[in-house]
């Protein structure tokens, strides 16, 4: 097992540094100035000044090989181009929202989605099973930006039921600890369960499937002339049965979170990585979109290795030697 | 069980969560604060190391105050400038030196007095190379700042510029004795510092900050202007985007919106309880013809393109009527502006007759006009990220090709846009400028912009040289308005660059907000006036 782990950890460092190396070279080939004045009274000579002090003059390689002895040695990402600010201090203070925010959409596909899958596998073909069929088709196929857009329209600015945005109420500093979780409680469930309803249908067509085809096992038919009933089958040793394809799932869909949670936090004016990333993009501010790109693969790796660990704890079957 | 524990748990936490939220929107309003929506980033309150952009010069305002602000009256005439620090102020009678006398009752927050030391800190600091403070060229007539005593210096100039006044103000002045102790070449290395050794001299403080998401300002007690700020608190709340801006103002959860798109607007307007106000900014949106290619080497042709496209029925529709046709880079909205000059008209058949005396002809029959076998078909581009240029790219594509022209719109990466029009590498390009009340335009029309500069068309004429140099040293730029008039009138005619649109700033306000007055400046300009009915 150890050995198994050494070697992933070892894959993933490796992999992360080809991230990094192919995100340098692209962002450093792309065209564009990141040093341009946008204000075309500015003299030349401060673009100039300005490269001078971020290292921008500097050859190419010689760049490459400051910035990656600084990331890996450090963990230092630079500053921000357009803030000044230490990047890895703007993503420390990013990350958190969008961990919360990723985190309580995962939950939210995992509850939905197993919560459908298996009111469709207890009576399969039926008009139900139907429904939730076709739900989860929808839903998958509906894009994140829309459904968050609506979703803020008719639930919040319709009818109340959540804030429009952000993460906290104005000056929420001021909240005791447990008003200040539920304020935060209160501007999350909206955004999350946006986010995690794409991924729901998804797993609610797996676990229906797995549920029926565990039915049809032996263990399935074993448990049933055992006079277990119905809802003990599928909810105990169905949902054990389905539980590796479901947890491999879950790693599939972190990149498909994080990515999603860009667009979420846009539409729901959420503090996180992806707004970060966003306004990095927009302006130019290479440092930040590298330790972005970087963030966004560790997180994707974790998750990753993660379920790949946690599989061969669930599922005798698979060898890690 | 366990997933139904869980589920039952989470549905509890959200029912009050709910719940929760229903109860906090039901309080009724608390009069002594005001909650602000902005698209802005507020990283560091030290404005020579910020970003520079007009939402954050906002609200560094509401922290810090110039020497003098100027006075939004610029429709009048020349800039003019009201006493913020200074009490008052004389030239000599060469005009190389400017004497500044300080408010005698203005203090630091923190109960210190301001002085001409910092005064003369704040000019240190703004010039430094290694703050390399993006204004930094507004302080290059000024030779030294001279502290005479605690409340006066002065300002000794190398030329007498016209501009003196505008370049002195420009740039906060900075607390010295809270700042000092940093050495300018730590500055950009550590913006976060400035929070922790923050004192103002503006009618507000800040109380607390949260990265990404708001500011909460509160007043300023030793603030000079008895009774101001009106209002205790401000809280100035963040999002990327302008709908979920407005989606925050349509809820409730602010009361001020500023920086809203046309589209959003639109979805304000008429809705019980806001008030839209739209105000002039110093924006003209334009598309550069480069007259390096063959296409728009001639001023006729150009013409011809300005009557071939319908910009009034870009305005109408793309900006919802929150914009006028432009017909000159002095903006209608300043005092210089020539307001006997027309917009070109929309009329396609003078455009396709301009064309014909051009010279442009469909001679293969195709349905493109081409001369000396040169088809008329250009790449028109513009900036990714900007839809409603991008949408008026698509209907100067349609104008056009009903005159026999191939435009085809590109969005390309703002950087890499700018670098390629400063390098004439583009065929047309639409982009914005906004000017200043100095009104000095050579960057944009001076054939010496033209190499790597932003004189994009690449467009010289000697008259146009003359008079813009002749304007920028005039001590008093009022008695320029002729020549300024003239200038108006030969890049009408020549036509380098199409000014399609003067766009309008929008902003959102609660109906009960009174002596709100937004203006080119900020959208935030009064704000220590406003206060709830």
């Amino acid at each position: 097992m150890i050995r198994f782990v050494l070697r992933r950890l070892l894959a993933a460092a490796v992999l992360f540094l080809i991230v990094l190396t192919l995100a340098f070279a692209v962002v450093a080939l792309a065209p564009g100035d990141p040093m341009a004045p946008s204000d075309p009274r500015i003299p030349p000579e401060q673009a100039e000044r300005l490269r001078a002090l971020y290292g921008l003059d500097q050859p190419l390689p010689a760049q490459y090989l400051r910035w990656l002895g600084a990331v890996v040695l450090r963990w230092d990402w630079g500053q921000s181009y357009r803030t000044g600010q230490p990047v890895a201090d703007l993503l420390f203070d990013a990350l958190p929202p969008t961990l919360l925010l990723a985190g309580a959409a995962l939950l939210a596909q995992y509850l939905l989605g197993i919560g459908l899958g298996l009111i469709a596998a207890f009576r399969p073909n039926s008009r139900l099973d139907l429904s939730v069929r076709v739900a989860s088709l929808l839903v998958y196929a509906m894009p994140t930006f829309w459904v968050g857009l609506m979703a803020v329209l008719v639930l919040a600015v319709g009818l109340g039921l959540a804030p429009a945005g952000g993460m906290t109420s104005a000056a929420a500093f001021e909240l005791g600890p447990a008003a200040a979780a539920l304020d935060v409680l209160a501007h999350l469930w909206l955004p999350a369960l946006v986010l995690g309803l794409s991924m729901a249908g998804d797993i609610a067509r797996y676990t229906r499937s797995s549920l029926i085809e565990f039915q049809a096992t032996e263990a399935g038919r074993a448990a049933r002339a055992r006079g277990l009933s119905e809802t003990r089958i599928l909810l105990v040793h169905g949902l054990a049965h389905a539980a590796p394809r479901l947890l491999q799932l879950a790693s599939v869909s972190a990149p498909l979170l994080l990515s999603g949670a860009v667009v979420a936090e846009v539409v729901f004016a959420w503090p996180g990585l992806g707004t970060a990333t966003l306004l990095a993009i927009q302006s130019g501010d290479i440092p930040v979109v590298l330790a972005a790109t970087a963030y966004g693969a560790v997180l994707v790796i974790a998750a990753s290795l993660a379920a790949d660990l946690l599989l061969t704890r669930l599922d005798p079957r698979i060898r890690v030697e | 069980m366990i997933p139904v524990v869980a589920t039952r748990l989470l549905a509890a936490a959200g029912l009050a969560a709910m719940l929760g939220w229903g109860c906090a929107s039901d309080i009724p309003r608390d009069t002594t604060r005001l909650t602000v929506g902005m698209r802005f980033e507020y990283p560091t309150p030290n404005e020579l190391i910020g970003p520079a952009t007009l939402s954050y010069g906002a609200i560094g305002n509401q922290f810090f105050l110039p020497l003098m602000a100027e006075r939004p009256d610029f429709r009048d005439g020349p800039p003019t400038w009201a006493p913020a620090l200074a009490a008052d102020w004389e030239f000599s009678e060469d005009r190389l030196q400017l004497t500044v006398r300080l408010r005698q009752d203005a203090l630091w927050s923190d109960g210190e007095p301001v002085t001409a030391e910092d005064v003369r800190f704040s000019w240190l600091a703004q010039t430094d190379a290694n703050v390399a403070w993006d204004y930094s060229f507004s302080k290059e007539s000024i030779a030294d700042v001279e502290v005479i005593d605690a409340g006066t210096v002065r300002f000794h100039l190398d030329a007498a510029l016209p501009t003196v006044l505008a370049d002195v103000s420009t740039g906060l002045i900075l607390p010295k004795h809270a700042w000092e102790q940093r050495p300018f070449a730590e500055w950009r290395g550590d913006p976060g510092w400035f929070f922790e050794n923050l004192v103002t001299s503006g009618p507000f403080l800040l109380e607390n900050r949260t990265p990404g998401q708001e500011l909460v300002l509160s007043r300023n007690p030793n603030y000079f202007e008895d009774g101001l700020p009106r209002l205790e608190r401000i809280i100035l709340r963040s999002a990327t985007d302008s709908a979920a801006l407005t989606n925050l103002l349509l809820s409730g959860e602010v009361d001020v919106v500023s920086g809203l798109g046309a589209t959003d607007a639109q979805r304000i307007a008429n809705r019980p309880g806001l008030r839209l106000i739209a105000y002039p900014n110093r924006q003209f949106t334009f598309v550069s013809w480069n007259t390096r290619k063959p296409w728009f080497q001639d001023a006729q042709t150009r013409r011809a393109l300005a009557m071939a496209i319908d910009r009034e029925a870009m305005v109408a529709t793309i900006l919802h009527g929150n914009a006028e046709v432009g017909s000159s880079p002095v903006i209608s909205s300043v005092w210089a502006h020539d307001a006997a000059l027309e917009p070109w008209p929309h009329d396609p058949p003078a455009a396709r007759d301009a064309l014909a005396a051009a010279g442009w002809t469909d001679g293969d029959g195709d349905g493109i006009l081409d001369r000396d076998g040169v088809p008329f078909r250009f790449e028109l581009a513009t900036f990714a990220g900007a839809p409603a240029r991008w949408d008026a790219m698509q209907m100067i594509q349609a104008d056009l090709r009903a005159v026999g022209i191939d435009a085809r719109p590109r969005r390309v990466e703002s950087g890499a846009l700018i670098q390629r029009m400063r390098d004439k590498d583009f065929d047309a390009a639409a982009s914005a400028f906004a000017i200043d009340t100095s009104l000095d335009l050579r960057y944009a029309f001076h054939s010496q912009s033209i190499p790597g500069g932003d004189n994009y068309a690449a467009y010289a004429n000697p008259e146009v040289d003359r008079l813009l140099d002749s304007f920028a040293v005039r001590p008093d730029p009022s008695a320029g308005l002729e020549d300024l008039h003239r200038l108006q009138r030969i890049l009408h005619d020549d036509q380098p660059m199409l000014v399609l649109w003067e766009p309008l700033s929008l902003a959102a306000f609660d109906v009960e907000l009174e002596s709100v007055a937004p203006n080119a400046l900020s959208p935030l300009a009064n704000l220590q006036e406003w206060a709830w009915r």
